[in-house]
This record gives structure tokens, C-alpha cells and sequence, in this order.
């Protein structure tokens, strides 16, 4: 049986969380248990003059008051250390924690925070990317250069970290160019949003602490702790319960040291409960806002001979997770075609704004639109069909990557094919109106493979427990991991249970995160299914008499090859055993070649994963109502070359709402800001968010390729890929139908309208080669 | 804080003499007290159960909307869609499916939002509203009950019990359209009610109001030469420019004031258009954004 065979089943956290029976952080309540409140900066840049946190302390029923004051000086963030938990000095951004409380009620807290006294002298505020790279700028942190740094940071001033990626000589190349194409893209910043706010429960037993946090990474979490509050590993357990989304957001380590700090101080137990409000402005989780500025040289007859680029990322305040930003962006702005000679320089740069952190497919979104516009650009300059353009120039099997990678087996040419065919089926039946197009953009995202652990056992009574690194955040982990294991042992998926994430209980692993579980955890399931399927095999080869390489394991019973009749049930086996039957595995990174990288500062973090990357290709129908500027994108047809697939009603799911993030993100997602880095549209009302009532109808099909290297049987890994490509894809529909291009993402109606009343077209050059 | 739960008109009536807030289905005023626009006042009294203000009847000359009929029912009520088709149009278009369940007529005309849905169709239906307290009913129009964003004439203690709408006669027909971004969970960037009246494909009445470009719902004025012409293409462009001539609108986080002003006259527009196409008999299905693809083709 291949694993899509095994019928559908469903999630097995489905019920509970439509129903209302689930249990997420902010549902527990514990006995004697304070309410924890945050007094955030509110000025975006300021040197605290006064901090007096007297009159909350006085305030009835307020147990524990802390700052920077009560919690072990250490700088944190590991790529660099340039923050504190709480604010010391000088504050950076809107939602910086100065000050937290705890008491009986959330509203005492509340009030008690608003009651401490802080008084700032303001500072400059830098909030413009391209200014802050400027010589005279005003700096976000003045003693940048002390901080301490892991790993190849490069830094300059403001400059959190720069990449540049190299191949060739690109002036030279580019003055070979029958025409060069240029043109600059804007990207706003935007959110994570997930439905739940997070919320944190600290309780310390002794010096033993327990935090159950609403995050993707626990073990992440957990050294956060440690780290800031000098713990040893062994005295922190992090637990999380249903996990109501994360998209990013939930990634990193973000206020469990502060609630664990404050309940230290409290002495009971103290609970975090986020508003959506402060969900928007404190964590250090954005999108980031990006420039692209690039330049394509091509030959008529559509060879891309050199591409130049500058990007500046806005990476806020303070570094979250974001030094291999200007990797990532640099790749998308090579993006996944034959290019010639590459010059990209990318910026990751200090702002007074929110931090920006990996936000489900970090940077490409973003840096895929800009691309993906200007490809279509240069097919319009070279009057050629922006399909054929990318199929004369989409990598395939044996190229050479911008790394110097030479890609395995990969379907980039076959997801164009499949993508545009269903879209254009669909249009002969229902042909495109006049205020009609398709859009065409392909998107790709890399594999990271980390070492990972998994638990697993065979209970007497049959059924599974599956215990690893992983948590569910949404993604389906409780769905392609049970697949896993149950083709490994012979058991209906519904047999086995994921064991939610306890750091305490289950092997490190990289959470969920990057696109991972799968990948990682997966195999990590697989070897640990093995070895319970092999006491299998040897208990029933001793209770049938056959050798245990001749033992068959299906539908929960042990028989030998050939001679299906006489079987034993797994329960007998287990009975047999005397013990329940245990698989412990962890297994390694997989090996990857060197690159002969000629990048002069983008190490080869993560570069492994560029030897198989996901592709994939989106192509939307869209509908614009020209006098309005309001862009309605009726469906879209995607491919996705993901390797394998391990549970397709999961696929379909991933890519459906990474389609629907998408279109958010294409029209109506975007973070506004004052002048001075506050953000103006913190809320649901004004952040509008896709609703259902929008979603397009979404044809997927999935190209799979068998590719060596990847994850359990081929399986690469699919939660960021299908947020790549759709943006891209309703930009180059929408600039079909109204003949101008919406240079800034989202392209909101307005912005739709404004672009029909001005040219905003490229710089097409024509040079001339006679 | 006490709420009280009235069963009567009467009752309400006696309990906001003494003070206390009414409260129908509390989507603007529960959730306006969570985001601190204003806190919950001390005394509630809640008239959602009240049966005569959920009552729907209608007369050959007039429609009477108790205050608590929800727009769940007000976008489903055959009469309503028949008659006053307009009204029908915005409620459809309010918040999500909970919030047309809960939210009421009454609520929405007694918040006083200039971005309120079914405040321009009650203009340009010639709606009033009937207010009654301890001393007595009165009746005032929307024009002079909304005298700015938030605020109403009517006094605290006055109750609204009913909207009351002259049938329109035959040849009648209204739409109502607004600018949104997306299709559910949204407010009106810009909207537009339109009422005409055709004889004979000949124009005999136009009443036009707008939707959040002004600190109150504002009908169009000098609309009168418009009658007698045919409903047409310069019919339209007329009420267009007449729209965003009177508009004041400003700018804000969901548009910009040149933004609005401009599609203020698009929806203008498409309201004549599709007031006057259903006044010429055509089946234009409730709410008008969505047959008609406001906002973009279906
Ligand atoms: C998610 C969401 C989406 C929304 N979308 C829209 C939308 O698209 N369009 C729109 O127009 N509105 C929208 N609203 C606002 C709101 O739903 C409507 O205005 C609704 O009609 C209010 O009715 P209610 O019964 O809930 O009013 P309540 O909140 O109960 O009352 C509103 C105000 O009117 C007073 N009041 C209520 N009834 C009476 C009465 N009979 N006599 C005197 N005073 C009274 C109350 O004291 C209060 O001041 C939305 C609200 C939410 C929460």
C-alpha cells in the first residue's frame, strides 16, 4: 500500500478544537494563579530618564512588580546579543517591554501597569530603511559594535547584517544585454495573525519550573529560559497544549522568562494572556517590509545573461532570528531560473519598528512578488509569453544553482506545465472577461534538514504512542507522522496518538518550525516505527515459526509471507513481550556537499537545502473592478513539487491556506506605521485579514518527484512553500488587465487605482550589440 | 452594573426614565466597550426580547420595521426585498452571519455611525423613526435625528420602536452599494442608496444618500433637474459628479479623502443604476454587491 493509499482520517485534534473542547494555555487556570500585565515603551525610540514602579506596587491586590532591575543581566539572541528582557536604558520600538505585574486579576494588573511612571527623553526616530543606511542617520543602537555576535555576522552601523551574493562578473555580463529591464519593488511589513493570542502559564514546584506557553519551538523556549534566568536545562519543562496556529508567529522564544520571572517574585503562579492588540505590536514576529531594486540583462531571444539587485530588509529593533534574511531574500531575487551572472546585495537594517522574525516563508513572499512582477516585466519587454520566458529559463535536473549547487531531482518545468494547464483548461470553459486575466509566478523554498529525535511505543492494547520534538501547530503533524508510522507497522493511523509537546517527556528537536516536522521528526518516526515493526517481526517469527525477515505486518496482526491464515495480533505479541514494545531513534543531518560558494559573506547556513528545493507553481485568475481598483482573485491553480506526498487531504489543506495567506498578503495585509514606527492598524479592523467569503476556488496538484536527498520517502516538506508564489502570481494577472504595474505590496485598491492614473512602468533599456 | 431584561415597551421605557441604556443586540455597544471607546453604562436594560419591537408589518401606504428586527431577517423578508429593496441590500452586507443574527435595525440607526449600511437607504426611502418615552411618541426623520458621527437628537430616554417607511409606489425601485475591501467583516470605505421612481422609462423621482463621506449619513441635494431624463449614462455621470461635489470626506487608515471622493461617485453610480434597472422590472438579487460584483466581477 503507498502511503496516499491509506484512506483519509481525520485530524485527530479536529474535533476538539471545532467543538470548543480543546484545551489551549489561556484555558488553564491554576490554584492561587496571578495574572501578569506588561507596561510596554509606547515611544519607539527614547532614553528612560525615570522609571518608578512605586505606585503599582502599592496598588491592592498587585503581587510582583519586576524590570530590568530583577532579572540576571544578559544580553540576548544568539546571531546578537543586543537586547535585554526588559528595556534598560533606552527603548527601540512601541511594543518593548519596560516593566511586568502580577496580580489577582487581569484588570488590577492592567491598571497597575498603566500606574508605574516612565518618563523618556525622546530620540530620533529611524524608521525609513534606505535613510538609516545613510551616513548621517541617527542610530538604533549606539554601541552596536559591542554587542557580541555568533556565526558570520557582517554589520555596519545600522546594518544588522549585510549578504552578498556573487557569480560572475555582472557589470560585465550586464553590458552584454540585447535589453536590461529595472525596476523597484516595495513591500510593506505584515503579521503572523494567528487566531490564537499567545498566553503563557509559569509555576515554579521548589526551583523547578514549569511553563505551558502557546509556542512552536518548546525547546527553543526552553533554552530562552535558561539562558536568561540561569537555569540548568533539567529544572525547566515546557509544555504545550493545542496550539491555536502560529504561522511563524510562535516561533522563537518570546515572554516565557518574563511570566517565569514574575512568578518567581510572586510566588504562585502567573498567567500571560495576549490582547490581540498587544499580539500585534510586542512579539518579535513581523513580516518584514522590504525594497527590491533589480536589473536584468537579457538577449532577445530570452537568455537571461545578468541580474543586479539591491534589497533592503527592515529588520525593526532588535535581532530576532533574522541574520539569514538577506540569504534567503538574495535566493528568491536569483529565484529559481538559468540567470547568468549574479551581483545581489541585500540589508538587513535597524529600524524603531517591531522586530521582524520568521514569518511562515520568511522573505519570500515578498522578494517573490518583486521577482516574479519583473520576470513578467522582461517577457513584456522582449514581447514574448511570460510562460514561455520562464519555461526557456526555470532550472532543471543538473544545473548549477546561484550557491554553485548542482540541483538533484527536481520538477520546477513540470509545475509551470501543470499550474498553467489547469488554469487554462478552466479558462476555455469559462473564458476570461473583459476585467479578466491569469497570472502566472513560480515560487520555490528550501528543505532544512536538522537532527532530530522520536519516541515511540506499543502499548499492550495495540495502539501507539508517537513522542518527538515536534509540536502540531496546525500544520499536520497529527496527521503525516501517524501516516508514517502506521505504514511502518501495519496499524490504522487512528491507532496511534501524538503525544503533545513536553520538553520534559519527548528528544530535542527543531519544532515546528521551517517547514520541519515532517522532514525531521518524520524520519525520526520512521526509525523508531522500524524498530518496533522488527521486535515485531522477531516475536512473531518465534511465535509462527519463520524466519523474521518473512514476517508480513498488516492491519495490526503478524503473519508469515504467502500464508496470510495463521496470524498473530499485535496484542498478543506485545502480551508475548511482557513489556510494552519501545523505539527510540534520533537521527542525523543528512550529509550534504560542499558548496563552492562565491558569496562573500552568505555562509552556508541552510544552503544544504538548496540542493532539492521545493517549486512550485501558482497561476491566478483575476478579476479587477477598474473603477474602483478592488482586485477579486477567483481561483487559483497551483503545482507543487514537495517530493512525496505523505497524506494528501494534509497536502491539499497546506496549500489551500497558504494560497488564502497569500491573497491577504497580495491585497489587503499590510502594516501601517506613524513617522514615528507605531503601528497604526494593531487590530483586526483595520489589518484586514482574507475572510472565507473571499477565498477563491483552489485546483492543486502535486508533482512528485522522487528526489534522493530529501526527507522520509522523498517527502520535502510543504507548510511555507504554498505562501510563496501566490502574491506574485495575482500582481502579474492584475497588471495584465490594467495595463500598469501595482509596485507596492499589498497592492490595495487604492494603490490599484493610483497605478491606472500613472505610469509606473519599468526602465527598459535597449542596448545596442551590432 | 445591572442589566435588566424588559418584556414590554413599557417597562423599557420606565427604566430609561431612570437612567439605564438599552441594549439590543449589543454589537456596537458591547464591542465598542471592549475596544475603550466608551465603558458599558452602570444600568442596562435589554429590549431584544421584546416582542412588539421585532415586529414587521406593513400597510398599502407605509412599512413599519419594529427596532429589533435583525438584519438577518431584514435581507430575507420577502416584503422588505420586494419594497425596500435597499434596505434589504445593506443588511445583507452587515459584519458576518452572527452579527446579522444579533444586530438590529435600532441599533444601527440609534449608534449614529456615518459608516452605518442601512442609514443611506432609510434617506432615500423617506424612513422615520418613532421614538417614544414616558411622555409620549414622536416621529422624526433620519435627517434630523443624525447630527453627527455618534450622536443623535433623540433623548436618552427615548426609546426607538419602529422605522417607518412609505410604500413606495409602483415603478419604484432602490439598491444600495458599498466600497469593501473584502467580502465579510467589513465597514463601508464608501456607500450609496439610491431611490427612483420611473413612468414610462422617464425618470420621476431620484433620491440619493451617501455612506461615510461626511461626519452624518448626507442625501444628495438639487437632484430635481435630473427628472424627466431617461436613466442613462448621463443620468449617472450627473449623480456621480453631484456626489463627490457634496461629499466632505476625509482621510483615514481605510482611504485616503481624493480615494473616496472618487469612488463615492462610482457608487453613486452603480446605485441609480440599479435602483433604476430594478424599477424597470429587472431581478437584480439582494445585495446588489454581490450580482452585480461590486468591488470586481463575480
Ligand atoms: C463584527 C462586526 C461587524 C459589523 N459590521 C457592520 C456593517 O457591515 N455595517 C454596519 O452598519 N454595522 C456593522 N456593525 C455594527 C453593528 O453590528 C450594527 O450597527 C448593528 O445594527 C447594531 O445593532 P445592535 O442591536 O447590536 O445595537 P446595540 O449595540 O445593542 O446598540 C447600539 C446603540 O444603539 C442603542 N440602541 C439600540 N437599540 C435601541 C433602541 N431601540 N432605541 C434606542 N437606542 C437603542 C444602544 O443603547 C447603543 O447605544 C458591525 C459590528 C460588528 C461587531
Amino acid at each position: 500500500m503507498s502511503l496516499t493509499e491509506i484512506p483519509a482520517f481525520a485530524r485527530a485534534d479536529g474535533p476538539d478544537k471545532v467543538s470548543g473542547l480543546g484545551r489551549y494555555t489561556a484555558d488553564l487556570t491554576l490554584t492561587g494563579m496571578a495574572h501578569a500585565a506588561f507596561r510596554y515603551a509606547d515611544v519607539p525610540h527614547g532614553r528612560i530618564v525615570e522609571l518608578d514602579t512605586s505606585p503599582a506596587r502599592a496598588m491592592s491586590g498587585v503581587v510582583a512588580v519586576i524590570t530590568d532591575a530583577d532579572v540576571p543581566d544578559i544580553y540576548l539572541s544568539a546571531e546578537i546579543a543586543d537586547r535585554t528582557l526588559f528595556a534598560r536604558d533606552v527603548v527601540r520600538y512601541e511594543g518593548e517591554v519596560v516593566a511586568a505585574v502580577a496580580a489577582v486579576t487581569p484588570e488590577i494588573a492592567r491598571a497597575a501597569a498603566a500606574a508605574i511612571v516612565v518618563r523618556y527623553e525622546v530620540l530620533p526616530a529611524v524608521t525609513d530603511i534606505e535613510a538609516a543606511l545613510g551616513e548621517n542617520s541617527p542610530l538604533v543602537h549606539e554601541s552596536w559594535d559591542s554587542y557580541a555576535t555568533s556565526g558570520d555576522v557582517v554589520r555596519d552601523r545600522n546594518t544588522a547584517m549585510r549578504s552578498e551574493l556573487h557569480r560572475g562578473d555582472a557589470d560585465a555580463a550586464m553590458a552584454t544585454a540585447d535589453v536590461v529591464v529595472s525596476g523597484r519593488y516595495v513591500a510593506d511589513a505584515s503579521h503572523a495573525v494567528p487566531i490564537e493570542p499567545r498566553a503563557v502559564v509559569a509555576e515554579w514546584q521548589g526551583d523547578h519550573l514549569t511553563v505551558h506557553t502557546s509556542t512552536q519551538v518548546p525547546f527553543d523556549a526552553r533554552s530562552r529560559i535558561c539562558e536568561t534566568l540561569e537555569l540548568p536545562t533539567s529544572r525547566v519543562r515546557v509544555i504545550v497544549p493545542h496550539l491555536g496556529g502560529g504561522f511563524g508567529g510562535k516561533c522563537g522564544a518570546h515572554f516565557e522568562p518574563h511570566i517565569a520571572a514574575l512568578a518567581k517574585v510572586a510566588k504562585r503562579p502567573v498567567k500571560l494572556v495576549f490582547s490581540r492588540y498587544e499580539e500585534f505590536i510586542a512579539p518579535d514576529r513581523r513580516r518584514e517590509g522590504m525594497i527590491v531594486d533589480v536589473a536584468t540583462g537579457v538577449k532577445h531571444d530570452g537568455t537571461i545573461v545578468a541580474r543586479a539587485a539591491w534589497l533592503g530588509i527592515d529588520n525593526g529593533a532588535y535581532m530576532a532570528d533574522a541574520t539569514f534574511f538577506p540569504q534567503l531574500a538574495a535566493m528568491h531575487v536569483a529565484g529559481p531560473y538559468r540567470t547568468g551572472s549574479l551581483k545581489i546585495e541585500a540589508d538587513l537594517v535597524y529600524t524603531n519598528r517591531q522586530p521582524s522574525g520568521s514569518v511562515r516563508a520568511p522573505t519570500a513572499p515578498q522578494a517573490c512578488w518583486a521577482i516574479e512582477s519583473h520576470t513578467d516585466e522582461i517577457a513584456v519587454a522582449l514581447d514574448m509569453d511570460p510562460i514561455e520566458f520562464r519555461r526557456r529559463n526555470l532550472v532543471a535536473t543538473g544545473d548549477v544553482g546561484p550557491m554553485g549547487q548542482v540541483y538533484d531531482e527536481i520538477g520546477a518545468l513540470e509545475c509551470l506545465e501543470l499550474a498553467t494547464a489547469s488554469a487554462q483548461a478552466s479558462a476555455d470553459q469559462k473564458p476570461l472577461g473583459p476585467d479578466e486575466a491569469l497570472g502566472v509566478s513560480m515560487g520555490w523554498w528550501p528543505t532544512f534538514a536538522v537532527a532530530a529525535g522520536a519516541f515511540a511505543k506499543m502499548h499492550a492494547d495495540g495502539t501507539v504512542q508517537l513522542v518527538t520534538g515536534g509540536q502540531e501547530c496546525g500544520t499536520g503533524a497529527v496527521m503525516t507522522l501517524r501516516n508514517l508510522a502506521a505504514d511502518e507497522l501495519g496499524i490504522d493511523p487512528e491507532l496511534i496518538e501524538l503525544v503533545y509537546q513536553d520538553t520534559a517527556v519527548a528528544p530535542e528537536g527543531p519544532g515546528a518550525s521551517g517547514s520541519q516536522t515532517l522532514l525531521n521528526h518524520g524520519r525520526a518516526v520512521e526509525v523508531a516505527s522500524q524498530q518496533i515493526a522488527a521486535q515485531l517481526r522477531e516475536l512473531a517469527a518465534d511465535h509462527l515459526e519463520a524466519a523474521p525477515e518473512d514476517i508480513v505486518l498488516a492491519e495490526s496482526k503478524a503473519s508469515v509471507a504467502g500464508a496470510p491464515a495463521a496470524s498473530v495480533a499485535f496484542t498478543e505479541l506485545v502480551e508475548r513481550a511482557g513489556a510494552e514494545l519501545l523505539g527510540t531513534a534520533s537521527v542525523e543531518m543528512p550529509e550534504y556537499p560542499e558548496l563552492p560558494t562565491s558569496s562573500t559573506c552568505i555562509g552556508d547556513q541552510g544552503m544544504g537545502a538548496w540542493l532539492a528545493p521545493q517549486f512550485s507553481c501558482h497561476v491566478a485568475r483575476v478579476a479587477v473592478d477598474r473603477d474602483t481598483g478592488v482586485v477579486r482573485v477567483s481561483e487559483v491553480h497551483t503545482a507543487h513539487d514537495s517530493g512525496t506526498i505523505i497524506n494528501l487531504m494534509g497536502a491539499h489543506g497546506q496549500v489551500e491556506g497558504g494560497v488564502l495567506m497569500g491573497v491577504g498578503q497580495a491585497l489587503t495585509e499590510g502594516t501601517r506605521y506613524d513617522d514615528e514606527g507605531r503601528q497604526r492598524n494593531a487590530g483586526l479592523l483595520e489589518y484586514k485579514l482574507q475572510t472565507i467569503a473571499d477565498a477563491p476556488s483552489i485546483h492543486t496538484q502535486f508533482v512528485e518527484i522522487a528526489t534522493p536527498n530529501a526527507g522520509p520517502r522523498g517527502a520535502k516538506g510543504l507548510a511555507e512553500a504554498p505562501n510563496v508564489a501566490t502574491a506574485g502570481a495575482i500582481a502579474n494577472a492584475l497588471a495584465k488587465v490594467i495595463g500598469q504595474r501595482v509596485r507596492e505590496l499589498p497592492m490595495t485598491a487604492e494603490r490599484v487605482w493610483r497605478a491606472q492614473t500613472a505610469d509606473q512602468s519599468s526602465t527598459t533599456t535597449e542596448q545596442d550589440q551590432s | 452594573m445591572t442589566l435588566t431584561i424588559a418584556t414590554s415597551v413599557d417597562q423599557a421605557i420606565a427604566l430609561l426614565a431612570s437612567g439605564a441604556r438599552p441594549i439590543a443586540g449589543g454589537t456596537d455597544l458591547v464591542v465598542g466597550a471592549r475596544q475603550g471607546k466608551a465603558p458599558l453604562p452602570d444600568q442596562l436594560v435589554a429590549i431584544d426580547r421584546i416582542a412588539e419591537l421585532a415586529e414587521l408589518t406593513s400597510t398599502d401606504s407605509e412599512t413599519r420595521i419594529g427596532a429589533g428586527v435583525t438584519h438577518a431577517r431584514l435581507m430575507t423578508d420577502g416584503l422588505i426585498i420586494e419594497r425596500h429593496t435597499a434596505i434589504a441590500d445593506a443588511a445583507a452586507l452587515v459584519g458576518s452571519p452572527a452579527t446579522r443574527n444579533v444586530g438590529t435595525l435600532g441599533g444601527n440607526v440609534m449608534n449614529g455611525s456615518p459608516a452605518m449600511d442601512t442609514g443611506a437607504p432609510l434617506i432615500v426611502m423617506g424612513a422615520e423613526a418613532e421614538l417614544r418615552s414616558a411622555d409620549g411618541t414622536r416621529r422624526v426623520t433620519m435627517g434630523d435625528l443624525w447630527t453627527g458621527p455618534g450622536q443623535i437628537s433623540a433623548r436618552d430616554d427615548e426609546l426607538c420602536t419602529s422605522l417607518v417607511i412609505p410604500a413606495g409606489g409602483p415603478g419604484s425601485g432602490s439598491a444600495y452599494v458599498r466600497l469593501e475591501y473584502r467580502r465579510a467583516m467589513e465597514i463601508a470605505v464608501v456607500g450609496a442608496a439610491a431611490a427612483v421612481t420611473l413612468s414610462d422609462g422617464v425618470l420621476t423621482s431620484i433620491r440619493v444618500a451617501l455612506t461615510a463621506v461626511a461626519p452624518v449619513i448626507i442625501e444628495i441635494g438639487d437632484l430635481d433637474n435630473l427628472i424627466g431624463g431617461a436613466p442613462d449614462r448621463a443620468l449617472h455621470g450627473a449623480v456621480a459628479a453631484a456626489a463627490r461635489d457634496q461629499a466632505t470626506p476625509i482621510s483615514d487608515l481605510r482611504a485616503t479623502d481624493e480615494y473616496r471622493r472618487h469612488t463615492i461617485g462610482v457608487m453613486a453610480a452603480r446605485a441609480v443604476d440599479a435602483a433604476a434597472r430594478r424599477a424597470a422590472g429587472e431581478q437584480i438579487p439582494v445585495p446588489v454587491n454581490r450580482s452585480l460584483g461590486i468591488g470586481a466581477a463575480q
